[in-house]
């Protein structure tokens, strides 16, 4: 059993590209990674900008499988080279769990235009083994010999977040030494997106992608779809320090909940109850929290009920905490998000400044916290927590450490 | 198509789902050893039914075991001329 667990690896794969690099100098830079659409012909969509991961930072690699699965793939690659970890975890103690909200929507939206458009009479026989929510997971588990728990989290935007956390809970139980965890999506398809469109949550500026996500401001427009990956290399840290592998920072505590309320709508309390689990589960103490990655979509109702658990959790001394959606720079990677913020607050904090919130151009009144608008800001940053609250009413936090606060 | 005619196309079927050399497609050769899995092998035969416009019944599917049962199976379903 141990009772901590390192970070040793970090992976990504994201708007900014491959690699963390690529997310740190963004994050600091506070630039946008959203740009129109170019993978797919958007003729007949009114939504025509995303996330997109550029062709260049996956095209041609990890061949034979769902472009979700190879984001995961590429990530989980970078987190293992960093973690030196090849051969360094028995295989049967070394996990895979990659969440996912969407699955290999490239496969399957391919496969079903077939026979309705085209008016074939066959679907290609690997549909299924390459989008099935599990196929990144297990592409990870196979391309990295990992014969220990392995598995996919499905929680739509807080699956990222929930694979983390229970990769944590899975270390600090006994259940393995490391896993690769984290979470992929790339939901950018025709018919995702129209599905997206028809919610009327989706910021649609196809003129000006960079400034279409605005969370926490008076105009913000929505949500901008995003695809990509992270993958953090989990391991418990008498594993770490045994091989003498450098630690990048550790999980402190995790928090689950169901709002058991509204499938769509969130709820404070459910929200709140998630933080407050993850400070338990932790034993981190209130003022111990020094920055949030915030959910923050920039829909209305994330916004304010985000804000409203944030201060009902800690009272009077939330305006102290700043508060960051990331989001804002590489849009809503559903089932990825929660990773990938997890993995670019620890880039950021680790080189030491928080990642700004960009676009918040209008302070929403409903919405008083320090949002970190427009600008990366120098700060030292010990312990964090990264919020994910997906459809469905389903909410994971993370809590963790920084190299400063190990 | 003559029996030669379909083996020489389905070699390069089978090729370009997976890089088997001719010589390991002998009409004895058991797929499995020719180093098609059995999800190489729905491959392939998607790509025949796709290519020669035919639908294979799996229980023909099944009872293939060799790369001359394939090319058999494929003679059999081809409309005669």
């Amino acid at each position: 059993m141990s009772s901590r667990v390192a970070i040793t690896g970090i992976g990504i794969v994201s708007p900014f590209g491959r690699g963390r690099e690529a997310a740190l100098e963004a994050m600091r830079d506070g630039r946008s990674g959203i740009r129109c659409i170019e993978s797919i012909d958007t003729t007949g969509l009114n939504c025509r900008i995303g996330g997109e991961v550029p062709a260049a930072a996956h095209q041609g690699m990890f061949r034979g499988v769902d472009r979700f699965s190879r984001f995961a793939l590429l990530a989980a690659e970078e987190a293992v080279e960093q973690a030196n970890a090849r051969g360094a975890i028995e295989p049967e103690r070394l996990g895979a769990i990659i969440g996912t909200g969407l699955g290999g929507c490239e496969t399957l939206d391919g496969g079903f235009r077939r026979v309705y458009k085209d008016r074939q009479p066959r679907v290609p026989p690997m549909t299924i083994p390459l989008s099935m929510y599990n196929a990144a997971a297990s592409a990870v588990a196979l391309n990295f010999g990992a014969k220990g728990i392995s598995y996919a989290p499905v929680s739509a935007c807080a699956s990222g977040a929930h694979a983390i956390g229970q990769a944590f809970h899975a270390i600090r139980g006994g259940h393995a030494d490391a896993v690769l965890a984290g979470g992929a999506d790339a939901p950018l398809t025709f018919g995702i997106i129209l599905a997206w469109e028809s919610m009327r949550v989706m910021a649609i500026d196809n003129e000006h992608p960079q400034s279409a996500c605005r969370p926490f401001s008076a105009d913000r427009k929505g949500l901008v779809l995003a695809e990509g990956a992270a993958v953090l290399l989990l391991e418990s840290m008498e594993h770490a320090n045994a091989r003498g592998q450098a630690i990048l920072g550790e999980v402190a505590g995790f928090g689950i909940t169901s709002d058991a309320g509204h499938v769509t709508d969130p709820s404070v309390d459910g929200e709140a109850r998630a933080i407050r689990m993850a400070l338990r589960d932790g034993s981190v103490a209130d003022n111990e929290v020094a920055y949030i990655n915030a959910h923050g979509t920039a829909t209305r109702a994330n916004d304010l009920t985000e804000t409203a658990a944030i201060k009902s959790v800690f009272g009077s001394g939330a305006a102290r905490i700043p508060v960051s959606s990331t989001k804002s720079m590489h849009g809503h990677a559903m089932g990825a998000s929660g990773a990938i913020e997890i993995a670019c607050s620890l880039l950021a904090l680790n080189d030491g400044f928080i990642p700004p919130t960009l676009n918040l151009d209008k302070p929403d009144p409903d919405c008083d916290l320090d949002y970190v608008p427009h600008a990366s800001r120098p700060a030292r940053v010990p312990l964090f927590l990264s919020h994910s609250f997906g459809f469905g009413g389903m909410n994971g936090v993370v809590a963790l450490r920084t190299i400063h606060g190990l | 198509m003559t029996r030669a005619e379909i083996e020489q196309k389905l070699i390069e079927l089978v090729q370009k789902e997976k890089d088997i050399p001719q010589e390991k497609l002998t009409p004895e050769t058991l797929l499995a050893d020719a180093g098609l899995d059995s999800l190489d092998a729905l491959n392939v035969l998607f790509t025949i039914e796709e290519d020669f416009h035919i639908s294979i019944p799996d229980d023909k599917a099944r009872g293939i075991k060799t790369f001359g049962d394939m090319v058999t199976v494929v003679q059999e379903l081809l409309p005669s001329v």
